[in-house]
């Protein structure tokens, strides 16, 4: 029996912790800092970051040679992930995980030859449009519509819940090209610059505090040659990017965990034999076996694409897994402080750092972000156990 | 959902244990052998003797078949499975402690006997109900009764016992040594269960075979015991997670398969991921089950999560299955008991949280073979 890490994955952490450690501390710091503010999209110093790591040869792990990678295996390219996600570094997330992998499966030859070296270099930034104000669940509703026009398409409609809208360079956008009542067989997917004209951008704050935006399309102009696969083919581009998503979700249970132990640690409520004590180390106990079970089924999923499997109900498990967990260890993690959980991010007096309270906040947005946990739990029912529909 | 990686020779391994035990197991099967005077049927047991299946991870010295505790494992999985009760997995447990304790082939003899056919049982309990003491000649026990599987049907019993100070001690005694203190108890599952009273009782130097055994070498070798349990719990999650979609497609209702109800699809998919998680810590933890604090404490992980798995899903079958879930016409009445009694065999579950919390909490940085 063999787990996917071996002694060449043990080396490659060795020799990726020490290039992290030897990193520009400012840069780091400033970094981090951002990061944990909002970790759904690199801004300023995110960006400078990806930058650095790109000219250091660091990004685009499990990519091929030629297109700039190093040219190892997804498990690679997981642990990668996973380590810069511990350090609360950002990892090249939608754009280097999700978007890139997609156009190595569905672009076309032009497309591949334009995106993907600028990609990995950090200079384009992705956000992704699928989302619309009536579309969310059901996305094979959507209604902005892409009308063909020449050589051209002419876009129209109004997407939200945009992240990044604000930092992007492109727009992986779904459009409707086919009849409504064609439902996702009438989608087509296409790769817009961020500035074209007749787009404009609306912030949404979250009560997490991140970022996202609305965007309205009016008269767009997208040359044909930027749609992703045929015409009202969209939906296998948009399938294929999701699995992706779902597969890069990482083990930041573990670092909520860490935050809640670190405080427990420093009010001295883990030692001793009081029943407080005893009851804190049983919930901990508990979490941390989850946050190990965490990294497996990331493990998993990086482990069929590296035999090139294509991970569908065991990237949905990951996705609920991770999810929940942070979610839960937020939740109880504020139970064991008490009203002292009450004092929020940004007071010297919030404990553990406000990280739980912040995650807290947020949470939300993981258990339906990427797909809710419903579509998710139907997923596994028809891909994992073959569910009649 | 996908299966984890397996060597072509474990494959066989596994493939041979399933087809062996589909060969007679069903439910008539197991409440006939439940209410049999022994419990199990001896011919079989010769008959995985046969096999190598008792002795499979033991070494080729002592009659054994070399292979490794994966192995042994699968074996484990496959009884678990098909909730098919006997002393195998507690005498692959003693075997294996005893391999793991006696390195310097201090126990080599009993392990022979084993190689032979001879059962096992293993005393350790989880919670330091028996503690040992230095007496003059050897040591004496001293504690509440604790519950044994299968010590009336053995011809070993291994215990694994604390000392007063810090360390452990190693024995092995025949099983009449313990005489009328082992009293048979009616289980809440389909396993033999004894509550022995060791309370007092002399172990003599001879029987004592390892003194001085450091709490985390102990603690390893009980890993690996209990790792077998484990996989035997995930092979019986993963068994009724298939019985209950299979038949979740079979039953209609309102006109339609139960497994177009969202709400009976959620179940499924929940059981799905409980019995995912359970086997991927299980196969890892069997992985890394190399000596070291480190992988004990993913070993003592993988027995909580496949207890939880195990019992979590069966709770949902018997929801799916509606009255038939709850019938001892029904196999899945054998892993309802099953689930909750092995589960409970690692002791107190708050206990055992406890532990993991020292072990993967508290753990520092920097700990070999970690990848925290
Ligand atoms: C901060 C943030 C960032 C986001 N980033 C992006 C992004 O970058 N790009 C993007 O395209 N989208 C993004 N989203 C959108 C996100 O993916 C959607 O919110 C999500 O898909 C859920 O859609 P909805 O909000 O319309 O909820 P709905 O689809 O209306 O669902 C509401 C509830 O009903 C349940 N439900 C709906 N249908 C069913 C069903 N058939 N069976 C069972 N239950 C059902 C859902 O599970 C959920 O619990 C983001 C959202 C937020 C808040």
């Amino acid at each position: 029996m063999k787990t996917v890490i071996g002694p060449t994955q043990r080396q490659f952490l060795a020799d990726l912790r020490s290039y992290l450690d030897g990193l520009d501390p400012e840069l780091v710091a400033a970094t981090r800092a951002e990061n944990i503010e909002d970790p759904m999209q690199p801004r300023e110093n995110g960006r400078r970051f990806l930058r650095r790591l790109a000219a250091d040869g660091w990004l685009g792990v499990s990519w091929p040679t030629e297109y700039g990678g190093q040219g190892r295996t997804e498990i690679e390219h997981w642990l990668f992930a996973e380590e810069l996600y511990s350090r609360r570094l950002p990892n090249g997330l939608l754009t280097l995980n999700v978007i890139g992998p997609t156009l190595m499966l569905m672009g076309s030859e032009a497309q591949k030859a334009d995106y993907l070296p600028r990609i990995i270099n950090g200079d384009q930034v992705f956000a992704i449009g699928y989302s619309e104000p009536d579309a969310g669940s059901d996305l094979a509703s959507l209604r902005t519509r892409a009308v063909r026009d020449g050589d051209e398409y002419v876009v129209n409609g109004q997407k939200i819940w945009t992240t990044g809208g604000d930092v992007a360079t492109h727009y992986w956008l779904a459009a409707r090209t086919g009849r409504p009542e064609d439902k996702h067989r009438g989608v087509s997917l296409f790769i817009v610059p961020m500035d074209a004209p007749g787009i404009s951008i609306t912030p949404i704050i979250t009560q997490g505090g991140e970022r996202t935006t609305s965007v309205f399309l009016d008269d767009v102009r997208i040359p044909a040659s930027q749609r992703i696969g045929e015409e009202n083919e969209g939906w296998a581009a948009i399938v294929c990017a999701l699995n992706f998503e779902r597969m890069f979700f990482h083990n930041e249970p573990r670092w909520e965990l860490e935050q809640l132990a670190g405080w427990a640690d420093a009010q001295g409520l883990l030692e001793g034999e009081t029943p407080q004590a005893y009851a804190l180390q049983e919930r901990m106990g508990e979490h941390a076996v989850d946050v190990e079970i965490c990294r497996l089924f990331a493990l998993r999923g990086a482990g069929m694409l590296a035999a090139g499997q294509v991970p569908r109900a065991e990237a949905s498990a990951n996705k609920i897994w991770w999810g929940e967990l942070r979610q839960r260890i937020c939740n109880t993690g504020l139970d064991l402080v008490g009203e002292d959980g009450t004092i929020a991010t940004g007071s010297p007096y919030a404990p553990a750092g406000g990280h739980l309270e912040h995650g807290l906040q947020s949470s939300p947005v993981w258990r339906f972000g990427g797909g809710t946990n419903e579509i998710q739990l139907d997923i596994i029912a028809n891909h994992g156990l073959g569910m009649p529909r | 959902m996908t299966a984890f990686t397996l060597s072509p020779e474990e494959a066989q391994v596994q493939a041979t244990a399933r087809a062996f035990l589909r060969d007679f197991v069903d439910n008539s099967y197991l409440n006939e052998q439940e209410e049999s005077a022994t419990g199990f049927e001896p011919l079989r047991w010769v008959r995985m003797r046969d096999l190598g299946w008792s002795s499979v991870h033991l070494p080729d010295r002592v009659g054994g078949a070399d292979g490794s505790l994966v192995d042994a494992a699968l074996i484990t999985r496959e009884c678990g499975r098909a909730a098919y009760a006997s002393p195998l997995l507690q005498t692959l447990r003693a075997a294996t402690t005893m391999s793991a304790l006696g390195a310097d082939k201090t126990y080599d003899d009993v392990l022979s006997r084993i190689g032979d056919g001879e059962i096992a049982t293993l005393v350790a309990p989880p919670d330091r109900a028996v503690v040992a003491d230095v007496a003059a000649g050897g040591f004496v026990l001293s504690g509440r009764p604790v519950v044994v599987e299968w010590l009336a049907q053995a011809d070993w019993v291994v215990l694994v016992l604390p000392t007063v100070g810090q360390d452990c001690i190693g024995a092995v005694v025949p099983a009449d040594f313990l005489g009328d203190r082992a009293v048979e108890v009616p289980s809440i599952d389909n396993e033999r269960i004894v509550r022995l009273d060791l309370d007092g009782l002399e172990l003599p130097e001879d029987v004592v075979r390892s003194t001085n055994v450091s709490a985390t070498e102990a603690a390893y070798a009980l890993a690996r015991a209990d790792l077998l349990r484990a996989s035997a719990m995930v092979g019986g999650a993963q068994d009724v997670v298939e019985r209950t979609a299979k038949y979740a497609l079979e039953r209609h209702q309102f006109g339609q398969p139960l497994g177009r109800f969202q709400a009976v699809r959620h179940h499924l998919a929940r059981m799905v991921i409980a019995a995912d998680g359970a086997q991927l810590l299980c196969d890892d933890a069997l992985d890394r089950a190399q000596p070291g604090a480190d992988e004990t404490a993913i070993a003592q992980a993988a027995v909580f999560a496949a207890g939880r798995a195990y019992v979590d899903v069966v709770l949902t079958a018997a929801q799916v299955h509606g009255g038939v879930g709850t019938t001892v016409e029904h196999i899945l009445h054998h892993h309802f008991r099953r689930a909750k009694a092995m589960q409970l065999r690692s002791g107190q579950r708050s206990a055992r949280l406890r532990e993991l919390h020292h072990a993967l909490v508290v753990r520092k940085e920097g700990v070999e073979g970690s990848l925290w």
